[in-house]
């Protein structure tokens, strides 16, 4: 599982939380803070989540998905590129690179189901020529590795496979598409530290079981000289990054239930020309 | 500048040449990138047609060759959007293993065979490492640049096969480079399919033709079962149970030494081992590569020092001079071949225009045999409307233009 992460482009292309946290600087002059930034691209995450129930596909794609527009916004301002067309172009994006194509059409017709609103109506037309221009964004790389693919082995692995710990950690990994965690960090570090905070959550003692984890991965899962000095670094800190990605997640939770809608408002209308 | 501005910026920095091949989702170029001074191959992928945007045999491709960097891989250098089209800048190659391999020209020795063969499983185990699937493997695919170094290309079928139970289209790959239990119907396959169609390829360069050349799926086993005698459970246990398996007459295992009589007995134990029935026990690419046929005499063959069929003649070729001077039509190269059908110089020299196989899925962009007599022309002047390759000069005289029109009216009359 990890073999291939630490020579893929999505390993290559993981960010520091600084350069994530980069307000473009067309959209500081309309005055957009950083608050915002993060307010609107957590925001948009909705949408793509609502559309994809829609299309019918799975959550692997609305998470690749998510994961375009982060990228994207670490690249481009929500100015140029607005959220309203950009999400729904990721989700198209991203259902043809995850194999499970959906068509332009069938998402144009969904998006105009769901919002009444004028500042949805986007044409075929639009989407495609937005979908160009992301593909452009992103230097076309597509490839993203997701969470989700080692949760059950973790938790299996652990012990904790029963029907009510993993859906509470699914719920948790789908909750961190509403962070930058996935620009940042290791997708397999993430599942480790929504396992963490889940144990936590429901008082399960793991100690253990992590500190065994730690060996067992040094011992199996060195790959390539090049990446073996990325990963014995993440190795040596490894209990402390876990942590700190827990750490962030309840920080998360905790914000989370102070923003109000009239925020997001504000934070929207701060974008329009 | 403006977003048109930068495109062009960006489309002029590859000056267009002439048309290497077509197929159904773009034309392939050849150009030459002023920024290196080495020569490319463009693909241009139409869009819009289908209102789908991004072509998604095109989309598989970028993907995944954005991930698989290696010599023996071919190179994607570069992609951008014109004119509402996507162009993806390859590696410019000469030729391919097909034509190697048909060329009665060449002689292949064993040591030649050798390193064909090993850089076709370096290039393949570079993928399966990366848990990708080739899933068209076939000489044609299989591009030699001007080095000799031979690289994978067409990745249009590929796919990332991580997630284990995902279910595939067994509808992949040139029928006869298909695994049995593609035939079979398996829609649960793993790298082993790569594999096989890799074996199809070593037996190919052995004999000189295709190995098992069938003409429906139903033959294509019988072609297989002919040769390689007819699996049992014994040697296959899961076969009973695959979606479309279908009894075949018992048939008997030829000898390995029959079937590739000038093979050695390393490169027949390599062969038999990569035409495993059970899909399980069939060897690895890791595994080929580790093979002690690799390691004994002869060594495989310097790539550089390969025999590959004669380089296509450059624009500086006696030949064009003569061919500037007669007329030259500006119509659909159908009829362009129609009219000039007695000029010697077209003959030959006409636009290798591939076979579109079954999938239809196919462009090439390996040097066909075209000369190169056309002046580069600026990537963003847009030759579409001839629906051909850039004509440099056009130089229509009067004289020439009564006698084509006398010629096209003959065609108005007569219509097809």
């Amino acid at each position: 599982m990890a073999a291939n992460f630490w020579n893929s482009s999505h390993c290559k292309q993981l960010f520091d939380q600084e350069e994530v946290d980069v307000v473009h600087p067309l959209d500081k002059d309309k005055g957009i803070t950083l608050e915002d930034f993060k307010l609107i691209k957590m925001h948009m995450a909705i949408p793509i989540c609502k559309l994809a129930q829609q299309v019918k596909v799975r959550q692997r794609v609305v998470a690749t998905a998510v994961t375009y527009m982060r990228r994207l916004y670490t690249r481009k301002s929500m100015s140029e590129y607005d959220p309203r067309l950009v999400a729904p172009t990721c989700l198209y994006l991203a259902s043809k690179a995850e194999e499970s194509t959906v068509q332009a059409r069938l998402i144009v017709y969904c998006i105009k189901k769901m919002y009444s609103d004028d500042k949805y109506r986007y044409e075929i037309k639009d989407i495609l020529e937005m979908e160009m221009k992301i593909l452009e964004a992103l230097n076309y790389y597509l490839v993203v590795f997701h969470p989700y693919r080692s949760l059950p082995q973790f938790l299996q692995d652990a012990g904790m496979n029963d029907i009510s710990m993993t859906q509470l950690t699914w719920g948790l990994v789908n909750d961190t598409y509403k962070m930058d965690l996935i620009l940042i960090h290791p997708p397999h570090l993430i599942a480790l530290a929504c396992i963490y905070t889940a144990s936590v959550y429901r008082e399960k003692d793991k100690t253990a079981w992590f500190e065994e984890l730690r060996v067992d991965m040094n011992v199996h899962d060195v790959p390539s000289v090049e990446a073996s000095f990325v990963y014995l670094t993440a190795l040596s800190f490894w209990q402390d990054l876990v942590k700190n990605i827990a750490m962030e997640i309840l920080d998360f939770y905790e914000s989370h239930r102070l923003i109000t809608d009239e925020r997001i408002n504000t934070a929207f209308n701060k974008l329009k020309p | 500048m403006s977003e048109n501005d930068v495109e062009k910026k960006v489309a002029d920095r590859y000056l267009k040449r002439e048309i290497l091949g077509e197929g159904t989702y773009g034309v392939v170029y050849k150009a030459i990138d002023t920024k290196t001074g080495h020569t490319v191959a463009i693909k241009k992928i139409r869009l819009g047609r289908q209102k789908e945007g991004v072509n998604f045999t095109a989309l598989r491709e970028i993907k995944l060759l954005k991930e698989l960097k290696d010599p023996n891989i071919i190179e994607l250098i570069h992609a951008f959007p014109h004119k509402g089209n996507l162009h993806l800048v390859f590696e410019f190659m000469e030729t391919d293993l097909e034509a190697v391999i048909r060329d009665p020209n060449i002689f292949l020795s064993p040591g030649d065979i050798k390193s064909y063969f090993q850089m076709t499983l370096k290039g393949l185990a570079v993928c399966h490492n990366k848990w990708v699937l080739h899933r068209d493997m076939k000489p044609n695919n299989l591009l030699i640049g001007s080095n000799g170094q031979l690289k994978l290309a067409d990745f249009g079928l590929a796919r990332i096969f991580g997630s284990p139970g995902r279910k595939f289209t067994h509808q992949v790959f040139a029928r006869w480079y298909r695994a049995p239990e593609l035939l079979f119907g398996a829609k649960q396959y793993g790298a082993s399919v790569d594999v096989w169609a890799a074996g199809c390829i070593f037996a190919e360069l052995l004999n000189r033709r295709p190995f098992l050349q069938g003409d429906s799926d139903i033959d294509q086993l019988g072609k297989i079962f002919q040769k390689l005698g007819t699996p049992t459970p014994l040697l296959w246990h899961d076969l009973e149970w695959l979606p479309d398996f279908v009894e075949y007459s018992s048939q008997i295992t030829q000898p390995w030494r029959k079937l590739c009589p000038t093979a050695s007995d390393d490169a027949l134990d390599l062969l038999s081992k990569m035409f495993t029935y059970d899909p399980r026990t069939r060897i690895s690419v890791q595994q080929a590569l580790e093979h002690r046929y690799f390691t004994s005499i002869p060594l495989p063959t310097d790539p550089a020092k390969l025999p590959r069929p004669a380089p296509k003649r450059e624009s500086h070729n006696p030949r064009t001079s003569d061919l500037n001077n007669g007329p030259v039509v500006l119509s659909p190269k159908r009829k362009a071949r129609r009219v000039m059908s007695d000029r010697e110089g077209f003959d030959g020299n006409s636009f290798q225009v591939d076979k579109v196989d079954e999938r239809g899925g196919e462009i090439r962009w390996a040097a066909g045999d075209n000369s190169g007599r056309n002046e580069p022309v600026l990537m963003s002047v847009d030759f579409s409307v001839f629906g051909s390759k850039p004509v440099s000069r056009p130089t229509i005289n009067s004289a020439d233009r009564s006698h084509l029109k006398r010629k096209l009216d003959f065609e108005f009359q007569h219509p097809e």
